[in-house]
């Protein structure tokens, strides 16, 4: 006994000894001539899979596209793009992985995993897009490294319940119908503040939708309870062309005012005729506009064999979320900086707006030290023949 | 469980007691000790992290083990007694400022209280529907974790500030590094408190609970007493693993928290070898890995077909599956027997037996 007693003492040392002779760090391309690494964390088989496939498509066909133009100062962008399922712990392992491979930046994706990932970018020194754009991301006193390249959720409930006032011209009432999560969550608080603030004659209630639904008759007959004419949706297009689905197969009179998310074509096209005057909040331009950022998209789909019509419009937010980026890296190594996490930053907040040719809310997009918010500024659309037909652009609260 | 091998003979009775009797067991725990100490030296940080999370997952595993396994009452609501650890350390080390063990200790300590609380339904229910039972405590914590503000910093998720112990701080560089350490030396306790408690009457009145309940209390084992300890031991454990999840990962959020992650903890010791401490330890490993290498293969060798690269979480599921059920047909034992087995086999060659 006393012998294994001296082994576990002497190991125990051993180990000791050994903890305090640290290996050297991680990899980084940062500083070398090779391709500029970022890391892509993508949804494509998850919970909202629906449109994070073409915003990812959109990414992946911006890099192309750029290399394709010379890259940045020469050298290429080399996107690492990987599926997480909407999961937040593999969102979180994924991170590592980019992390060990020295990118520079990272494009996120939802709410849940951009607020999970938030401390640690910070701390890591990572600029962090991501295409949720919850309030919290653009402070940077609480995220420094995050960048918000759209108007808010909460912004742009703010413009919806705006606009709901606007068009009851009297006192109404709200059924606020949200992803059950922190996307769906994130604009609930700041739309009830911003009702009593502006002293909006609303009345909102919020009622999280269950995933993976067959329909959500139940829900709506809560709403009608409620007596509500408006119902607000924070979710993705497919639940919400269901419920537009819904409302006509139970004979409702209710008007739908989508946000960015399912605000797209593919709600009018899942829903079809029951899309019909539902009014969609959507900061990013659609193809059909056809804007000037949006011509070099379509030349090169043109090239592909494809066209922005097919890709739809989260494809442009892919793709501006990634040009927004790339500029932000192409102004860090102009300045003749080192390439690093915190020179990108510095680069963002400093280089003035950034062009994207009409499609980001007013047009341009712009960071400062002091606010991370890129945009406030978004597009009022109704469905109507099934296309979105502007209403009024470059709104904001 | 505690009969040894045939052909091996004890000269003395703390040779007997002894958690290894071999030189083949001694020269394998050496190994496994140097394994220990070169992966830090040899894994670059991102593998380094995957075994992080693994080593928290040993001792989440260890502890629903002692539950379903040992105590044979069915759990899922693993990851509600992961989220009351994790939210319970969070919160002290955050909010009230405790010092960083201390939190810990507290959430070990409160997840055990939950853990025996939601316990007591297994005093009248048994298996499939203890199973359901199970799973309400599950939903009513992820409910809660979900809706009530307290547990959020305004509207982002809990953030923790780097681990601090006494004047030490987890530092930037060597993050992984350092928590691989401190998580190696917690979860090497786990393991031996594990195997320690089933040398002790506790661990063999769970066990005849497990066995037959009736038969247990004819023997004068007091059944309701060894089902809700083994609840509040168990979800000590869980607890425990929670609370080192939530310092290590820094940010504490439901979504970490969902039955997905119940029914994960349960396949890996199902296929680590139920009634195991060291199958929870290899199901840990096994269960954390699959997702890893499978992404490790495609994105290698599948590179070029997007086809598989698109579909890898869907593959995921279907590989989980797929493993659960070949492990049920083949070896409802798990790796630990099969472990067994292997070791059997040299030993007796060229004998069958």
């Amino acid at each position: 006994m006393n012998n294994t007693r001296w082994t576990v003492a002497a190991a125990a040392a051993t180990t000791l000894a050994l903890t305090a002779c640290a290996p050297g760090g991680g990899d980084t391309s940062a500083d070398s001539d090779g391709p500029i690494k970022i890391g892509v964390i993508a949804d494509l088989t998850g919970a909202t899979g629906d449109v994070g496939t073409p915003y990812n498509k959109g990414m992946l066909a911006y890099v192309k596209w750029r290399n394709a133009d010379g890259g940045i100062d020469g050298r290429d962008i080399e996107a690492i793009s990987k599926d997480y399922a909407y999961d937040v712990p593999t969102a979180e392992r994924l991170y590592k992985e980019y992390l060990n491979e020295g990118v520079v930046a990272i494009q996120g994706w939802g709410t849940g995993d951009s607020e999970a990932l938030m401390s640690k970018v910070s701390a890591d020194e990572l600029p962090f897009m991501s295409a949720s754009y919850a309030e919290v991301l653009t402070d940077p006193a609480e995220a420094p490294y995050n960048f918000v390249v759209a108007p808010t959720y909460s912004d742009q409930l703010r413009v919806g319940l705006n606009w709901i006032a606007q068009d009851a011209g009297g006192p109404a009432e709200v059924a606020m119908f949200h992803n059950d999560s922190p996307f769906g969550l994130a604009p609930l608080k700041d739309g009830q503040d911003w009702i009593s603030e502006e002293g909006l004659d609303l009345n909102m209630e919020a009622y999280p939708m269950p995933a993976e639904s067959a329909n959500y008759v139940g829900l709506l007959s809560q709403a009608k309870s409620q007596g509500a004419e408006y119902i607000a949706i924070q979710n993705v297009s497919s639940p919400a062309a269901q419920v537009a689905r819904d409302i006509v197969a139970q004979g409702l009179d209710m008007k739908i005012v989508c946000l960015n998310w399912c605000a797209d074509e593919q709600f009018i096209d899942s829903a079809g005729e029951s899309a019909e005057g539902h009014i969609l909040v959507q900061p990013f331009a659609p193809g059909s506009a056809e804007l000037e950022g949006h011509q070099v998209i379509e030349e090169f789909l043109q090239g592909e064999g494809s066209s922005l019509e097919k890709e739809g419009l989260h494809y442009v937010q892919g793709w501006y979320t990634m040009h927004i980026m790339a500029e932000g890296i192409a102004q860090a190594l102009e300045s003749g900086d080192d390439l690093t996490g915190t020179a990108i930053k510095e680069a963002l907040e400093g280089m003035g707006a950034i062009d994207t040719g009409g499609v980001v809310g007013t047009g341009e997009v712009e960071f400062s030290e002091d606010s991370h918010r890129g945009q406030t500024g978004t597009g009022v659309y109704v469905a109507e023949g099934g296309v979105m037909k502007p209403l009024e652009l470059g709104v904001t609260p | 469980m505690a009969a040894t091998a045939t052909g091996i003979y004890h000269r003395s009775y703390p040779r007997e007691l002894a958690l290894r009797h071999t030189r083949a067991e001694y020269s394998r725990l050496a190994l496994l000790v140097l394994a220990m100490v070169a992966a830090p030296y040899t894994l670059d940080f991102y593998w380094l992290s995957i075994v992080n999370t693994i080593l928290i997952a040993v001792i989440g595993a260890v502890g629903l083990n002692i539950l379903v396994g040992f105590t044979g009452q069915i759990s899922l609501g693993q990851g509600g007694f992961l989220a009351v650890g994790a939210f319970t350390s969070a919160l002290l080390y955050e909010r009230a400022a405790l010092p960083a063990p201390l939190s810990i200790a507290c959430a070990v300590v409160i997840t055990a209280g939950a853990g025996a609380l939601f316990g007591l339904p297994a005093l009248r229910l048994k298996g499939l529907y203890l199973a359901i039972a199970t799973l309400a405590s599950q939903e009513i914590i992820v409910f809660i974790a979900r809706r009530w503000s307290f547990l959020r910093d305004g509207s982002a998720p809990l953030s923790v500030d780097r681990l601090q112990v006494g004047g030490f701080e987890i530092s930037r560089e060597l993050f992984e590094f350092q928590w691989y350490w401190l998580l190696l030396t917690c979860a090497v306790l786990s393991v031996l408190a594990a195997r320690n408690l089933f040398r002790s009457g506790l661990g063999r009145s769970f066990m005849a609970v497990r066995d037959q309940d009736i038969a247990a209390s004819a023997m004068g084992v007091n059944v309701i007493r060894a089902k809700v300890t083994a609840f509040a031991v168990s979800s000590g454990f869980v607890g425990f693993a929670g609370a080192l999840s939530a310092h290590y990962t820094e940010t504490v959020t439901w979504e970490s928290f969902t039955l997905e992650v119940s029914i994960l903890y349960l396949a890996m010791i199902i296929v680590g070898g139920l009634g195991s401490i060291a199958g929870s330890a290899y199901g840990a490993f096994f269960m954390m890995l699959v997702p890893v290498m499978l992404n490790e293969l495609i994105s290698g060798a599948g590179a070029g077909i997007p086809a598989l690269t698109s579909r890898l979480p869907a593959i995921e599921n279907a590989v989980f599956g797929l493993v659960i059920i070949l492990f049920l047909l083949l070896e409802p034992r798990g790796l630990d027997r099969i472990w067994q087995r292997m070791k059997d086999y040299i030993r007796f060659w060229p004998f069958r037996y």
